[in-house]
């Protein structure tokens, strides 16, 4: 059994969810309640792979909200995460997906350390963040984006928003390693951390946002934490090519103008209906089929039985791991969400 | 968090004064809620009398603990506390209503200790964390001697336990409002305590037999009484 645990985009979806739901009595809460509420088993999923092969899962909702960070409310929010986990491991869950915000809050409060949740000891192997197969699906989404658009990859600029972080860095490395790409446009916020990683790649060019953006054909933002981009489309060069990694994934309303093709980034389309009833209060088109790469990556390693803490840790996700999760992501018919999708 | 408690500041024993009390006052309870429930199951008599003498152990435990730090618990105050729950586990054993007086003692005091040892623990004084630890293994034993019993006999109890519950779920939100700052200056939050209650208890009713549908709509009873 695979296991996912997500979360809500905000306090009004929570509410706008609960209701649908049929539980009035918590669609009338505050932000007070969420930071109380349990975790919650909420969905049974069954997935086929195009080699026929099923596989079942359980969606587990954190109770977590974004506001709890832009509330400072870090302790809760960490809280949040490992009571879900403990619930995950609970329910015997062999590999389980930390989707959305989960995955950050674990690596930048440094949950590995609090590992013992009442009377359960995390087991952290059950656990994968699914980043490998997210930084893989950008990588792709970036590829055939720009050959869509008739664009050289390898000799355009392309700009990595958020480069220093575990997507972000598999995703420099990726380009460097495997697409070629001669001029890399490094955007972080942590300077050391970003001249760090330039002397890994043994390339790059340290940049601010806004030195970055209008120079950029090709951006790929996957800043973590609350960044959600925020971008004047009237400074951007065209045709510009923009993967939005970001969560929430607001670009493609925002930006409206011709020559600016923005991509939902790490966002996958399995070639088969996913039964579950959950998909309705993702904020995703088409949900019957598309999901978040790093829910789809829990779902291969249970395909495959890699009953493995497939990634984990900070900026470990190697190209060859990437090739290796993007080789099962086509086995059993999962494609990366293209311009025409 | 612990780096800022001062044990032994007069604010600190203040508050202990009454969290001891509480403590004190649930484990005498629930001595004398086993040992009544041991006469309304006399073929579980001999367990349940093990369990109380258990809890006998913990009042005698959280008495040292108060000692330790030269407090003298408030029992007024915790008698005062739990008079409603008293009140309900007494009427409930008198009408030999077994529903309540499992889903009282043996879900709700049960989750409510162990959700509250397990978020003292890690800010308690290093006397009272050793005997909390080796208290809360034992609450974990007898909750689940309770939802094994009430899992047995789901068909026949789970209206009892859902009348119960709406009952005595909402008194406990108002014995947690009772006594939120207390807890906060022993360093103990008041949602994380909710969540690990709302934790324990759900995760209790799912084994007992309800659907996470049921468990969700039971547990909101408990925010009538926010």
């Amino acid at each position: 059994m695979f296991g996912l645990i997500g979360h809500l985009t905000d306090l009004a979806h929570a509410q706008e969810v609960a209701h649908d739901l049929g539980y009035d009595e918590y669609a009338s809460q505050g932000l007070e309640f969420w930071c109380m509420a349990p975790p919650q088993a909420v969905d049974e999923i069954s997935i086929t792979s195009i080699t026929g092969q099923v596989i079942h899962g359980t969606y587990i909702e954190s109770c977590f909200l974004p506001e709890m960070l832009s509330g400072g409310k870090f302790k809760t929010a960490s809280r949040k995460i490992l009571n879900a986990m403990a619930h995950a491991q609970k329910q015997c869950l062999d590999i389980t997906a930390l989707g959305g915000f989960a995955s950050i809050i674990f690596e930048n409060f440094n949950l590995e350390k609090m590992t013992q949740v009442r009377d359960i000891t995390l087991d952290l192997d059950r656990f994968t963040t699914g980043n490998t197969h997210t930084a893989y699906v950008i990588c792709e989404q970036a590829r055939r984006g720009a050959s869509a658009l008739g664009m050289d990859l390898a000799r355009s600029q392309v700009a990595v928003i958020g480069a220093t972080g575990d997507i972000g860095s598999a995703v420099c490395r990726w380009l460097s390693q495997r697409a070629g790409v001669e001029k890399l446009l490094l955007v972080a916020r942590n300077q050391e951390r970003l001249t760090n990683l330039q002397t890994q790649l043994g390339y790059g060019t340290l940049m601010t946002l806004e030195q970055a953006l209008p120079v950029a054909d090709v951006i790929i933002w996957v800043a973590a934490l609350g960044q959600a981009m925020q971008v004047d489309p009237g400074i951007l060069k065209t045709p510009c090519l923009i993967i939005d990694g970001g969560y929430p994934k607001n670009l493609q309303a925002a930006i409206q103008r011709e020559g600016i093709y923005v991509l939902e980034g790490g966002i996958v389309e399995h070639a088969l209906d996913i039964n579950w009833k959950i998909k309705n209060f993702f904020r995703i088109a088409n949900p019957t089929r598309r999901l978040f790469a790093c829910f789809a990556e829990s779902m291969l390693l249970e395909f495959e039985g890699l009953h493995t803490s497939y990634s984990w840790g900070r900026n470990q996700i190697t190209p060859e791991r990437m090739d290796e999760i993007g080789s099962l992501s086509r086995k059993h018919g999962f494609q990366p969400l293209g311009i025409s999708s | 968090m612990e780096a800022c408690l001062d044990y032994q500041s007069a604010v600190y024993k203040d508050a202990y004064s009454r969290i001891n009390a509480l403590v004190i006052e649930g484990e005498a309870q629930a001595v004398h809620n086993y040992e009544q429930l041991a006469e309304l199951i006399p073929a579980e008599a001999e367990t349940l009398r093990k369990l109380a003498a258990m809890e006998n152990r913990h009042r005698a435990g959280f008495t040292a603990c108060g000692r330790n730090l030269q407090v003298e618990p408030d029992m007024a105050f915790a008698k005062r506390f739990f008079q409603s729950l008293e009140d309900n586990f007494r009427v409930a054993a008198d009408t030999g209503d077994l529903a309540a007086c499992l889903v009282i003692q043996s879900l709700i005091i049960e989750c409510f200790a162990i959700a509250a040892y397990n978020i003292y623990i890690p800010v308690a004084d290093e006397f009272a964390r050793r005997i909390t630890e080796n208290v809360v293994k034992d609450e974990y034993l007898h909750l689940n001697f309770g939802q094994e019993y009430l899992q047995r006999n789901f068909d026949q109890i789970k209206a009892g336990v859902e009348r119960a519950n709406a009952v005595n779920l909402p008194l406990v939100w108002q014995m947690l409002n009772g006594v939120t700052e207390d807890a906060q200056v022993l360093g103990m939050e008041r949602e994380a305590l909710v969540e690990d209650f709302m934790i324990g208890y759900g995760g209790a009713l799912g084994e007992i037999g309800f659907s996470t549908r049921e468990v969700m709509k039971m547990s909101s009873h408990g925010l009538r009484g926010v």
